[in-house]
């Protein structure tokens, strides 16, 4: 597997009980780029994104087949640590859940829970995912104070800094916006690109514009199929399936 | 209920496309019937073409407007961009075709005191192989098939090079006689302003290739083949 690419699945099918959620699903996502997934609900994109950190696992029912190649190891393989995993796989849900703690103990919860003790690093650790997440301005005076007294979008940008704090090397977004009005949408569009150049980020979104927005690849999902997956540029201006040119032209779905 | 949203737009896109063949069908009328006013020195024709110009303008505003709207409001995608986007650049070359028949209708009663000399020497001919031009890339557009402008390279050479034997033959003729000078200065124009329409056709022809395939294509160049 070539360096470029951070996860990668082969012939990854997945099923609820007897309903075939996932069917076939072979990509390769790039490091240090953005890429989205869309499709009509239902379609299994959510349920794919959940499958690079194993999030499937909680689920009664769920059975995968196939193989999650993260840096060159199979996450679904009989040695994996699917706790190891979470660590360099972070995730951020449509609703921004904040611990009901102060802002300082959202962020510094994950690394002290991965063993660090001193003061001095845990501080940094907070000042430098705060930052990265494009918060600190907004939030320096105030660490101390309740994390559930921010924004929508702060506590939003807030769940990105804790997941940035125990230092992934790839953040799942599954519909971060769906919950936020324009203005605080388009912050964490613009933490998105910027969060490229360290990470490598995968969001899932129902909201083509903002694919097309922030998204250097683009999959399209339909009824558990991969369809297509390509340059976002390509998929939005002139996709190859006549499935694809149906769904973003609102043909359906 | 009425219909949704995304019917909507793909209404309000089909009244578009066919606002524009409206507009695409009034500009060539305007040159070819400009050209056929000159032969005839028919001066009332080329009044009607006169009278032309502002629908030219009225409907090159209107499409434009509708399509800015559309975006606005629908931010479209894939092959109903490429749609919009083709039609804003083709009301841009619709309205010169318009304005070239104009240009030429203004001349038509300066000529038309005495004979023409040499039959109007290549410009009938010359204006028939624009307008076929222009009516093949309105057929691709309308077909949605690129067949109709796959030798439009050729075409258009062919065009050029008939206006190099027009300005060729006038020379000769102003030569002959200074008398002609003012005619034939006139017919290189008209010749120059065909030329640039069949350039216009080739321009439309790259966008509709564009809005059809999603490719780019340099008609200077050469149209791929299929």
């Amino acid at each position: 597997m070539g360096e470029n690419f951070v996860v990668e699945t082969n012939n990854l099918n997945l099923w609820y009980d007897d309903n075939h959620a996932l069917i076939d699903i072979n990509m390769k996502i790039k490091r240090n780029n953005v890429t989205a997934l869309i499709g009509p609900s239902g379609c299994g994109k959510s349920t794919l994104i959940r499958c690079f950190n194993r999030m499937n696992d909680v689920i009664d029912g769920c059975k995968v087949k196939g193989e999650v190649i993260f840096n060159g190891k199979n996450i679904y393989g009989s040695s994996a640590d699917p706790v190891g995993i979470r660590k360099k796989i972070g995730m951020v849900f449509q609703k921004p859940n904040p611990f009901p703690k102060s802002i300082f103990e959202n962020i510094a919860y994950g690394p002290k829970v991965a063993g660090v003790r001193e003061k001095k690093k845990l501080n940094e650790i907070v000042e430098k995912s705060i930052k990265d997440a494009a918060l600190w301005d907004e939030v320096k005076d105030r660490l101390s104070e309740s994390a559930m007294g921010l924004s929508g979008g702060q506590q939003q940008r807030l769940c990105i800094a804790r997941a940035l704090a125990i230092e992934p090397e790839v953040i799942l977004m599954d519909e971060p916006c769906s919950a936020l009005d324009p203005i605080a949408t388009g912050k964490i569009e613009d933490l998105i690109n910027e969060l490229e150049k360290k990470y490598t980020v995968i969001i899932v979104t129902h909201n083509m514009q903002q694919a097309a927005r922030v998204s250097d690849f683009t999959g399209f999902m339909y009824l558990g199929k991969l369809i297509e997956f390509g340059e976002t540029q390509q998929i939005f201006e002139s996709p190859n399936e006549e499935l694809t040119e149906r769904y973003i032209t609102g043909r359906f779905g | 209920m009425g219909e949704n949203m995304s019917e909507k737009f793909h209404k309000e896109l089909r009244e578009l496309k066919e606002n524009l063949m409206k507009m695409a069908n009034l500009s060539k009328e305007m040159l070819h019937k400009s050209v056929k006013a000159l032969k005839e020195q028919d001066v009332e024709l080329a009044e009607w073409v006169l009278s032309n110009k502002s629908h030219v303008a009225e409907w090159d505003a209107k499409i434009e407007e509708d399509a800015f709207l559309l975006i606005t409001l629908h931010q479209p995608m894939a092959k109903d961009m490429r749609t919009l986007a083709c039609a804003l650049k083709m009301i841009t070359y619709l309205a010169r075709i318009g304005r070239y028949g104009k240009d030429i209708a203004a001349i038509v009663k300066e000529l038309a005191d005495k004979p023409h000399i040499a039959k109007l020497v290549s410009i009938p001919q010359m204006e028939q192989m624009v307008c076929s031009m222009i009516d093949d890339a309105l057929k691709a557009y309308e077909e949605w098939d690129i067949k109709y402008i796959e030798n439009f390279k050729e075409r258009d050479d062919e065009v050029d090079a008939l206006r190099y034997s027009i300005f060729r033959e006038c020379l000769t003729y102003m030569m002959e006689d200074q008398k002609n000078i003012t005619r034939c200065i006139n017919y290189i124009i008209i010749a120059r302003y065909l030329e640039r329409c069949a350039d216009h056709a080739c321009k439309m022809a790259e966008k509709i290739h564009y809005m059809i395939t999603g490719e780019h294509i340099d008609i200077d160049d050469k149209i791929p083949s299929k």
